[in-house]
């Protein structure tokens, strides 16, 4: 067995190598590259031509490239403090040892299982004006059925109840973890102060949870941003682009129009609108209160 | 020919100097102990004779090889650590051959080595058991059965009776005794209790501040120490070090006068000792008798009264303010408050110099 | 479990809300599953069919004659398992590495790999596309699975369990005469096997529901993962298909996730809270 000591430095490297090499071939190359192909027109055969910020330029301009910034931070508006009052209200409700409890928590978690396209292949057909389970409903109520996925001013909203009913496990733990860790003595002596069960929950319960709370916002807004998937099969951006997400605006303009640069400019942008609300969420946090 | 050698050992994190040039000769199948309070340098020392950490300089060598230059597992250097370190997912019998598989010996010898170490050790029932499932002295001998069946030139043993309680900690001395007696290697144990080195040891290795203060056998250490630490470090309770100055005598023997005006005659040779410099007494507690207020060498009143049943500690004070040990009867009448008399037995006394060497009596003839 | 406040019960409005929330979420899978045991011919007048009157095993028999969803199945097994192997071999190597070996620029590296996590897919996926183009990875297995091999949580993941395992250990294996290596293998890995069994399921699970990017790479039929499929049958949906064998399919893909979900219930809810604390 060589041990040399000289060698032995660098013993680590072959250990660590294997990933390393892959995380730059796949990772780190593919962002420098994409970077750089940004500041190109391309398109996905290859051909490149050096353009600067032009790609830039006209995505700002771009007012299809608009909406679709609008309708991401709409969605996320629609569906981040839903979701997160609602997961806060579950594990409230269900931070219990019993059995029962434990039942619920696993019917609510199950949906985060899900694959994208399940959700959505049953979600069409809850949401769909004919055959969908909400038009069965209203139907039996003597009402006329929802058109949510074609009334421009309704597709939104069904992505936003879409998202929220697959989205409800990780945040539900997320909070849960946090409650299970405020010591129950805290509400002992809130007992013993007579404090009410909502002045208890305001002035004990959230203050607890409040790291938990912020690292669930900022999540689930970073994630939302980067919603896909269910706007492209549910309503497939539309009608005339409503619906339409940043990212699928980006995998419209890479994989329908060829147009790479373009496409990859869009998607640092994107990159640049996650990162930038992330350190404003960051910031606006840590300012407001000093360092516990 | 000496079974370990260290040669100017030195060694520093960054800017802390932690080993400060130590160097130490064993003798074949010698049991050292490395005695110090934490930070001294011991452990360190022991962790770079085992490999585990490297020397800036100096050299060691193991029955004449040089090792400082091997990994962990070529120095035919076996180690008990303080937590025993054992396997916690292999069996007791995985656990004492994965060393010997590593070393590619034999499969009936690695079987009959733990075979009979695990008789020797008591542990037979257990070789198929995981270590979660032993007591802690199972564990404990788990541990050096590993040890043992590797054979090696040199056992390491780190700590073995800091974490154990009472009971524990004297079967453990009975193991480690025994295991002295049943290899043919040298020992090292490294610990911070001063009466488990005294009672293991053929000879202590006092550390203290990065540097050996001291090497010697027990009774020397204890009788002779070379300096004011070690003369506090060892026994218990602490040896009494009151100021002195040197007083005219005749005699050739060093007469001293306390803080508070006592004189004690010593027996320790005048010449050597710097003249006009402050010095220290030294006086263990079995020197200092008590008796009547006026019959001793001086005065005290006692602050703090121990009952050990075959001996009473007397803790005074004395008028200059200084505190000193004494010992008494078992049945001592002796209170809290009381004013007593202090004999001090000069002829004992050590004396130490101001920057701490000791100087002592001369052994009667 | 830390004690809410006053665990007497939930109040009425409260019991209400859960149980309608539960409801909520249980009519939409409930609904599929009705709509999968109907005949596509009986959907077609009314779905509202499916609420009542026969029911039918002729979707499920269509999918097990031969639709492609086995060949979607059998893709998605073999990336994902693939994935995930690969994911636990890589990142344990790196975990031990970080953790345990000191190599020059160990810190920065180890920062470098975590700035991984703060990259999000859209900023790497075109090009490693074109990337992957370019090298003829697409429509392979090896084009699904290699990315999914670049995980920068599993890499802190392991490298915290490694940091735990006390040193001793370690210590003592190399007084035992064991190299670096095979103190991992014998030694340490053993010990790691519950944090295996956390991102390996965190992993599977990730890999198996992954849409994007199989979307995009693997473009012949034949070469759907489950995930794709499913979006390419609902797309043909007007065309072909019919409810019942779209819901039965939907059923059909749900069912390998759910038994995956039921047996490692523990590591996916503990891999989950453990990923999004990093």
């Amino acid at each position: 067995m060589r041990t040399g000591s000289r060698w032995r430095r660098f013993e680590g490297f072959a250990f660590v190598g294997p990933f390393l090499l892959l995380y730059i071939f796949i990772l780190i190359y593919p962002l420098i590259l994409g970077i750089g192909i940004s500041f190109n027109r391309a398109d996905l055969f290859g051909a490149r031509q050096w353009v600067g910020t032009e790609n830039y330029a006209r995505l700002l301009a771009d007012p299809v490239f608009h909406q679709s910034v609008v309708n991401s931070l709409k969605l996320v508006l629609l569906i981040v403090p839903a979701l997160t009052i609602i997961t806060l209200a579950l594990a409230l409700a269900l931070n219990r040892p019993t059995k029962t409890a434990a039942v619920f928590r696993g019917i609510f978690f199950s949906s985060s299982v899900l694959s994208v396209t399940i959700v959505t292949l049953i979600w069409r057909f809850v949401l769909t004006p004919d055959a969908g389970l909400i038009a069965k409903v209203m139907q039996a109520l003597g009402r006329d059925p929802i058109p949510f996925l074609s009334d421009p001013n309704l597709t939104i909203p069904a992505l936003a109840i879409t998202t929220i009913w697959w989205s409800i496990g990780l945040p539900m733990m997320l909070f849960l973890a946090g409650l299970q860790q405020i010591p129950g003595d805290i509400y002992e002596a809130a007992s013993l102060d007579k404090a009410s069960r909502w002045t208890t929950f305001r002035r004990i319960t959230l203050p607890s949870i409040r790291r938990t709370l912020i690292l669930v916002v900022m999540l689930q807004t970073a994630a939302q941003l980067q919603l896909f998937g269910q706007a492209q099969l549910l309503t497939a951006g539309g009608p005339s682009g409503t619906s339409r997400p940043i990212v699928l605006y980006i995998y419209e303009v890479a994989f329908g129009r060829w147009e790479l640069g373009y496409a990859a400019a869009a998607a640092e942008l994107l990159f640049l609108i996650v990162l930038a609300v992330t350190l404003i969420q960051y910031w606006t946090v840590t300012r407001r209160e000093p360092e516990r | 020919m000496a079974s370990l050698e260290l040669h100017d050992i030195r060694k520093a994190y960054g800017d802390t100097l932690v080993l400060d040039g130590v160097s130490l000769t064993m003798e074949p199948c010698e049991f050292v102990a490395f005695l110090g309070p934490s930070g001294s340098g011991k452990s360190t020392l022991l962790r770079i004779i085992a490999g585990l950490e490297t020397p800036d300089s100096g050299e060691i060598l193991l029955e004449g090889r040089r090792i400082d230059q091997l990994a962990p597992g070529e120095r035919d250097v076996a180690m008990v650590f303080q937590h025993y370190a054992l396997y916690p997912h292999m069996s007791v019998r995985e656990n004492m051959s994965f060393g010997l598989r590593n070393a590619r010996v034999a499969k009936d010898e690695i079987a009959a080595r733990v075979a009979q170490a695990a008789r020797v050790l008591e542990i037979e029932e257990q070789l198929d058991k995981k270590p979660g499932q032993l007591s802690g002295g199972q564990r404990q001998r788990v541990a050096i059965g590993r040890a043992i069946v590797k054979q090696p030139k040199l056992f390491l043993l780190d700590e073995p009776l800091s974490n154990l309680d009472a009971a524990l900690r004297l079967r453990t001395r009975v193991e480690i005794a025994q295991l002295r007696q049943r290899v043919d290697a040298a020992l090292i144990m490294v610990t911070h209790d001063q009466a488990e080195a005294m009672t293991l040891a053929d000879r202590i290795v006092v550390m203290n501040d990065r540097r050996i203060q001291q090497v010697g056998p027990p009774m020397e250490i204890y009788a002779r120490p070379a300096n004011s630490f070690v003369a506090r470090f060892v026994g218990s309770p602490a040896m009494t070090l009151a100021s002195a100055v040197l007083i005219p005598s005749d005699g050739g023997f060093a007469r001293v006068r306390l803080g508070d005006g006592a004189e004690v005659e010593t027996r320790v040779t005048e010449d050597g000792l710097p003249a006009d410099a402050p010095l220290h007494l030294g006086l263990r507690p079995e020197n200092v008798a008590v008796t009547a207020p006026d019959a001793g060498t001086t005065k005290a009143k006692v602050e703090l009264v121990e009952r050990l049943g075959d001996r009473t500690l007397i803790y005074a004070r004395l008028a200059d303010g200084l505190e000193v040990t004494a010992q008494d009867e078992g049945d001592s009448r002796v209170r809290l408050g009381d004013e007593i008399g202090l004999r001090i037995d000069g002829a004992a006394a050590h004396l130490f110099g101001p920057d701490g060497s000791g100087h002592h009596a001369e052994p009667a003839a | 479990m830390s004690a809410g406040p006053r665990r007497a019960g939930l109040s009425t409005p409260a019991l209400i809300g859960v149980v309608f929330g539960a409801a909520i979420m249980v009519a939409p899978l409930i609904w599929t599953l009705l709509l999968s045991f109907k005949s596509n011919a009986d959907l077609m007048r009314d779905s509202a069919t499916a609420f009542s009157g026969p029911y039918t095993l002729e979707n499920y028999g269509a999918i097990l004659q031969g639709s492609q969803v086995f060949r979607w199945l059998l893709n998605s097994a073999i990336v994902s398992l693939g994935t995930t192997a690969g994911v636990l071999v890589l990142c344990s190597l790196a975990g031990y590495g970080f953790a345990r070996l000191d190599f020059p620029f160990r810190r920065t590296l180890f920062v470098f790999v975590l700035l991984g996590l703060a990259i999000p897919e859209q900023a790497v996926i075109l090009p490693r596309h074109q990337l992957f183009a370019e090298l003829h990875l697409h429509n392979s297995y090896p084009g699904l699975i290699l990315p999914g091999l670049v995980a920068p949580f599993g890499v802190f993941f392991m490298t915290q369990y490694f940091r735990a395992i006390p040193r001793e250990l370690d210590e003592a294996a190399l007084l035992d005469g064991a190299s670096r290596f095979r103190l991992f293998w014998k030694v340490l890995l053993p010990l790691t096997i519950p944090a295996q069994a956390t991102l390996g399921v965190f992993t599977f699970l990730g890999s198996w529901n992954d849409y994007w990017w199989p979307l995009i790479s693997a473009t012949r039929s034949d070469r759907f993962t489950l995930t794709v499929g499913l979006a390419s049958s609902q797309m043909n949906y007007a065309q072909t298909s019919g409810l019942g064998f779209l819901m039965a399919q939907a059923v059909f893909a749900s069912i390998p996730i759910l038994i995956v979900y039921i047996v490692f219930q523990k590591q996916i809810v503990r891999a989950m809270a453990g990923a999004a604390i990093r």
